[in-house]
């Protein structure tokens, strides 16, 4: 909104109602280029900043509340504002005409946006900024991760040819780094506002601290993009050791709490614990908005690999069917679990061991081979059927099973011929991990199988 | 040395191979990342009713219960009790 009398009038009652959400949306720059251009062509740098303290002072009596020190505040980020509007519309018209432009233009956008970033940390900590206006700290940052993000694609396509070559050359050179230079910096300046809501020592119902989810998760996500675990793991730590003087995690929106659950569980994924990463993800998916369906997918890209490994269950085919893109991931390999088949397990696991790679879920499917063999020993133990039945009893399943039988079935699923003895280590192995209950009787080639439970979990 | 030379080769060859490799995927992920991101809600706050859990149906049938086969026609349970057969049969003999 260009600064003129409805700017004006729109600021200060936003002010006397409190409202965030209002006041923040005084300061997006995702708006037409033309209303950018309004913005720009308003003022010029020398009358600015003395038209926005007129303007402001004038109205300061409508906004109740309003001393000097925060007009100043205001006149401050309104200018970085603008400055930063003129940066966008600039890189905006540089890309409208051929898309390579000699300058980098978003690095003026982020180098903009980042002062803009600055004035409101110093608008809270010297000008008596109150929380409610946090909203308006979301928006610029939410805005600076991008604008961040464009400034290093612009730069990887104009210079890539000389960051390759200086990474051939040197050794310790990491040309990854060096690609995401301004998401860096981003996060460096999002972990200050991190502290600045962390710090506020105001009592909670005016604090920041209601801050400081929205900017975790703006930092998470940032933390992701540049791989690093060890730093989205501080973030963790450090709520958790703030845990006492914060607002319940229940009492922040929605939005925040499943985007914080998403990212801790991957966390404990990655880490592979997954247990709890089983308990944040599940809370996550139940919370999560049912229309947000990239999101439930994104979820259940983590919750499958790991109830696979923690409880060993599986995706039904009707679930999958709900999200093509995880149907295409994870059915084939669900089915050759189900039904047993190793080597078709095998080609799966290979097939889609770029996708697995890339979304790190490729050593937690791995495991999932155990369970594939587990039910194909099941099936076998299945396929034999009753003991004769002793009148008015119970029947009960055969329990005692030739090795031969199982090495037979272990050599048509993994579509190779296995010898006894590394049937017996197979056997032994699923003993230990506890899938299957008995014991191998060598000499007589048989496995005993436990007549309450052979194969946990399962139902026989 | 004939060897030694030919390993060098190989090496070269894979090194190479490595380089391409490594420039190759450069661009394509770099696109597949950005979606690959949790994305920002439509709305900031929601009801119970609104969530995943709540909204039924869905919710029921999400994991497998059983690992019983529902179709025991599959090829590969058929081939299963054939296999099963001959060993019973070769062990009677």
């Amino acid at each position: 909104m260009e600064f003129t009398t409805p700017f004006f009038r729109e600021f200060a009652e936003s002010y006397s109602e409190r409202s965030g959400p209002r006041l923040a949306k005084t300061l997006r720059p995702d708006v037409s280029t033309e209303k950018l251009r309004k913005i720009c062509k308003s003022h010029n740098a020398h009358d600015i900043k003395s038209s926005l303290k007129r303007g402001l002072q004038l109205n300061a009596a409508l906004a109740d509340g309003l001393d000097q020190q925060e007009v100043q505040g205001w006149v401050d980020v309104y200018v970085a504002y603008w400055n930063g509007a003129k940066a966008i519309l600039a890189a905006r018209e540089s890309s409208g005409d051929d898309g390579q432009s000699s300058e980098l233009v978003w690095t003026k956008v982020y180098a903009a946006w980042t002062e803009l970033v600055n004035v409101l940390i110093r608008g809270y900590q010297n000008c008596g900024f109150e929380a409610w206006t946090l909203p308006c700290l979301y928006v610029v940052c939410k805005h600076l991760r991008v604008f961040a993000s464009n400034a290093d694609d612009e730069r990887n396509n104009n210079t890539s040819i000389d960051d390759s070559a200086a990474a051939t050359f040197q050794d310790d050179f990491d040309p990854e780094t060096n690609k995401r230079q301004k998401l860096e910096d981003c996060a460096r300046v999002l972990s200050r506002v991190f502290m600045l809501c962390q710090s506020d020592r105001a009592p909670l119902e005016e604090s920041r601290k209601w801050g400081i989810y929205y900017i975790a998760n703006l930092l998470l996500k940032t933390y992701f993009k540049l791989n690093s675990a060890s730093l989205s793991k501080n973030i963790l730590n450090s709520l958790r050791a703030g845990g006492r003087d914060m607002p319940s995690f229940k009492a922040f929106p929605r939005s925040q709490q499943v985007t914080f659950k998403y990212h801790q569980g991957v966390l404990a994924f990655l880490e592979e614990n997954y247990v709890d990463a089983e308990t944040y993800l599940t809370e996550a998916w139940n919370d999560c908005y049912k229309n947000s369906v990239r999101n439930k997918e994104l979820i259940l890209t983590y919750l499958i690999p790991c109830r696979l490994v923690t409880n060993h269950t599986l995706p039904t085919e009707k679930l999958l069917a709900q999200y093509p893109r995880l149907q295409k991931l994870f059915l084939p390999l669900c089915r050759c679990i189900k039904r047993g088949e190793l080597h078709k397990f095998d080609l799966a696991l290979q097939e889609g061991e770029d996708e697995f790679v890339k979304r790190r879920i490729y050593l937690t499917l791995e495991r999932g081979r155990d369970i594939a063999l587990r039910n194909l020993l099941r099936k076998v133990f299945i396929a034999r059927g009753f003991e004769e039945a002793k009148d008015g009893e119970k029947p009960v399943r055969r329990s005692r099973v030739p090795v031969a039988e199982f090495a037979a079935a272990i050599s048509l699923g993994s579509q190779e011929r296995i010898d006894n003895d590394e049937v017996e280590c197979l056997l032994a192995n699923m003993i230990y991990k506890n899938h299957m209950k008995g014991y191998i009787s060598r000499q007589h080639g048989i496995v005993v199988l436990s007549k309450s439970g052979a194969f946990p979990g399962t139902g026989v | 040395m004939a060897s030694s030379q030919t390993q060098i080769k190989k090496d070269d060859k894979a090194a190479a191979a490595s380089k391409a490799e490594a420039q190759a995927p450069e661009q394509k992920p770099a696109a597949l990342e950005e979606d690959d991101e949790f994305e920002d809600f439509p709305v900031d706050d929601w009801e119970q009713e609104d969530t995943e859990a709540a909204s039924g149906g869905a919710a029921q049938h999400l994991w497998e219960e059983s690992w019983d086969d529902d179709d025991t026609s599959d090829d590969f349970s058929a081939q299963l009790k054939e296999e099963l057969k001959k060993v019973d049969a070769a062990k009677k003999r």
